[in-house]
């Protein structure tokens, strides 16, 4: 468990990348957008999806997790099991403590009105608006599966190099054409609208903590042959 | 006493090459080897495969009596220095403070001192230092974490002959100190040749050597003078190597020479010049490409 | 002090600290310097330091104490002479006149040659 724990200070040494930077990069984002509504308020509220750079930051964090630290983290005398289950307890606890600090955000947020110019930044309509515990959840379950998602760019890269990086973004367009035509043939679109339509938030979270979970596994496999 | 390393018909295949093939070897506890080799003769392999960076292809690997990969009751007991490691983008400092908390025997004084010996300065980014500064946070960190099998890869890949030198006599020093396993390649051989207890020779992935160095020392002889009384000498013995100019000839032959053959050598005034372990080693893998040729 | 290739590195250890015992440097009773210390002098590996001590040891020119070190053991200096004198013929005198032979130098010049130099009977070291 000391190792594990080894392994996250490790890679939050470099707390640029994994404090300051997402922050920062989120906060302009938010300033740019208070700045538009505050300028050019629409009636209903601004809804916008700022709030995705956070995630897209830490999804490059979990690339770079598995690419620029790894070599470093092997000559330690770690094995890569530790490796990818510390850096696992890494993302899990940023995970509780970012989630908490957007939930705090939200509240805020919604207290003031959308800051007093009617924005919607950490108000995600359906996903993120509801209470306080749910929106914690949600948000722990998308900055994981942002980053484990970034953690398997990082090993397929790894293992499998530029050849296999094409093969997965490949594989991953494939299988959305894939259901896409099976939706279309079958002539289903509606049957899949109403079914979104019905799925609640919880149950949506449920789902994406359920692939997060298949991720990590499959990732914990993934490295183990990996040399750097 | 059990060895530190044992490999046994160890194999790592490629496609279609084998970068390692049969290797069978055993490293005792407490002593310095060298792992010898031109380019590409599979020195960073069999490493990699100790380190538990590589996985073999064929045969067994045991380091500390069991098998180093994934093994982390092994791998902490181990540091492996490589010819070019990547770093995340940290400072000097904060390298040392990370190997700090992952070995168990790491001293931070030093780690203090010789970076202070090797003149790296502790705030610069790693990324921004040259090619030999980098290597030498790598044998500050080798040498620090006083790992029980401590294992070099070439590690001093843009260091200056004195910065070498540098090394040499803080792996000696600690090594005298603190006892440990070292195993070190180079390609420099005559550098490091006296601080060498052992000798293993890769070529093209195979053992073609495996002595402790005493033995290798002396294996060889250059016999210079008259080609007449070269020749007189010589006549009986194993000869490697023939070389005439006029009325002179140089000929190398194998096996130390006695002191009454040296005697002798003197009273035909014949001058005796023993083979630097380079020059054997060089003969050693030139041997085995005969060998090769003629099977 | 460069050391060279053909003589077994320990040899050459043990030879040259042979060398100081015999020139009075190295005193009967006094302290050998330790392995690690000829390692670091000489740069060499300690295992191989170790061997060229103890082929002392082995011949009673140096003697250990307990917990305290490696000493020249009394009367190693002339033990030491005594062996050296008997190989002084095959070593020294041989090959001498062997090169005088070759340069043409008889008996006589030899003998005004060595008296000539200034050499008194048995050197100036008692």
């Amino acid at each position: 468990m000391k190792t594990l724990v080894n392994v996250a200070r490790y890679h939050l040494v470099d707390r640029t990348s994994y404090v300051w930077l997402p922050w920062a990069i989120l906060a302009v984002s938010f300033l740019v957008n208070l700045c538009i509504t505050s300028v050019l308020p629409s009636p209903q509220g601004d809804y916008t999806g700022g709030l995705v750079t956070i995630y897209i930051f830490l999804l490059i964090c979990g690339a770079l997790s598995m690419t620029r630290a790894l070599p470093f983290g092997l000559m330690l005398g770690l094995s890569r099991r530790s490796y990818y289950l510390g850096t696992a307890l890494l993302i899990v606890a940023l995970g509780v403590v970012y989630g908490l600090a957007l939930t705090v955000l939200q509240a805020v947020e919604r207290a003031t009105g959308g800051w007093g110019t009617g924005l919607h930044f950490f108000r995600v309509p359906w996903i993120m608006d509801g209470p306080w515990y749910q929106t914690w959840l949600t948000s722990f379950v998308l900055l994981v599966l942002f980053f484990l998602y970034g953690m398997w760019y990082g090993l397929v890269y790894r293992r499998w190099n530029v050849v296999g990086l094409v093969a997965f973004v490949a594989a991953q367009v494939l299988a959305a054409l894939v259901v896409i035509v099976a939706v279309s043939t079958t002539n289903n679109w509606a049957a899949t609208g109403h079914f979104f339509t019905t799925l609640t938030a919880p149950a949506l979270t449920g789902v994406l903590a359920a692939v997060a979970a298949a991720m990590g596994l499959g990732g914990l496999t993934t490295i183990r042959r990996v040399t750097v | 006493m059990t060895p530190v390393i044992s490999a046994t018909a160890l194999g790592r295949r490629y496609r279609d090459q084998a970068a390692l093939e049969d290797v069978s070897l055993a490293v005792e506890p407490g002593t310095v080897t060298g792992l010898l080799g031109r380019n590409g003769a599979g020195k960073t392999t069999l490493m990699r495969i100790v380190a538990g960076q590589e996985f073999p292809t064929s045969g067994t690997i045991r380091v500390f009596g069991e098998a180093p990969a994934e093994n982390e009751a092994v791998l902490r007991r181990m540091v492996f220095v490589r010819e070019e490691q990547s770093y995340p983008d940290f400072r000097v400092s904060n390298a040392i403070e990370v190997a700090s908390w992952f070995y168990p025997n790491w001293d931070r004084e030093l780690a203090q001192q010789l970076l202070a010996d090797f003149d790296i300065p502790p705030q610069r980014r790693i990324r921004k230092l040259s090619r030999g500064m980098r290597s030498a946070v790598g044998i500050v960190i080798g040498l620090a974490a006083r790992a029980e099998l401590t294992v070099f890869d070439e590690p001093y890949a843009g260091l200056d002959a004195v910065a070498r030198q540098l090394f040499y006599d803080r792996l000696l020093a600690d090594f005298a100190e603190h006892p440990r396993t070292v195993v070190l390649s180079t390609h420099l051989i005559d550098e490091v040749a006296d601080l060498l207890e052992h000798v293993v020779m890769l070529d093209s992935g195979r053992v073609v050597l495996d002595a402790p160095a005493d033995d290798v020392r002396g294996t060889a002889m250059t016999v210079s003078g008259p080609a007449t009384a070269v020749e007189e000498f010589v006549a009986g013995r194993a000869v490697w190597h023939r070389q005439r100019l006029g009325a002179r000839a140089s000929v190398t032959v194998a096996g130390p020479l006695d002191f009454a053959a040296q005697a002798r050598a003197r009273a035909l005034h014949l001058s005796l010049e023993p083979l630097s372990l380079q020059q054997l080693l060089v003969h050693a893998s030139g041997n085995s490409a005969d060998e090769k040729v003629s099977a | 002090m460069p050391l060279d290739e053909g003589t077994p590195l320990f040899v050459q250890i043990a030879e040259q600290l042979a060398d100081d015992i015999v020139d009075g440097v190295l005193a009967e009773g006094a302290r050998a310097p330790s392995t690690n210390e000829l390692a670091a002098f000489y740069r060499i590996n300690p295992a191989t330091a170790a061997k060229g001590i103890n082929l002392l040891v082995d011949e009673a020119v140096l003697e250990k104490r307990r917990g305290i070190g490696m000493f020249v053991a009394a009367g190693a200096r002339e033990q030491l002479r005594a062996g050296r004198r008997k190989r002084f013929a095959e070593q020294y005198l041989d090959p001498m006149l062997a090169e005088a032979k070759r340069l043409g130098i008889d008996t006589d010049t030899l003998v005004s040659l060595i008296q000539g130099s200034g050499w008194q009977n048995g050197g100036d070291t008692p």
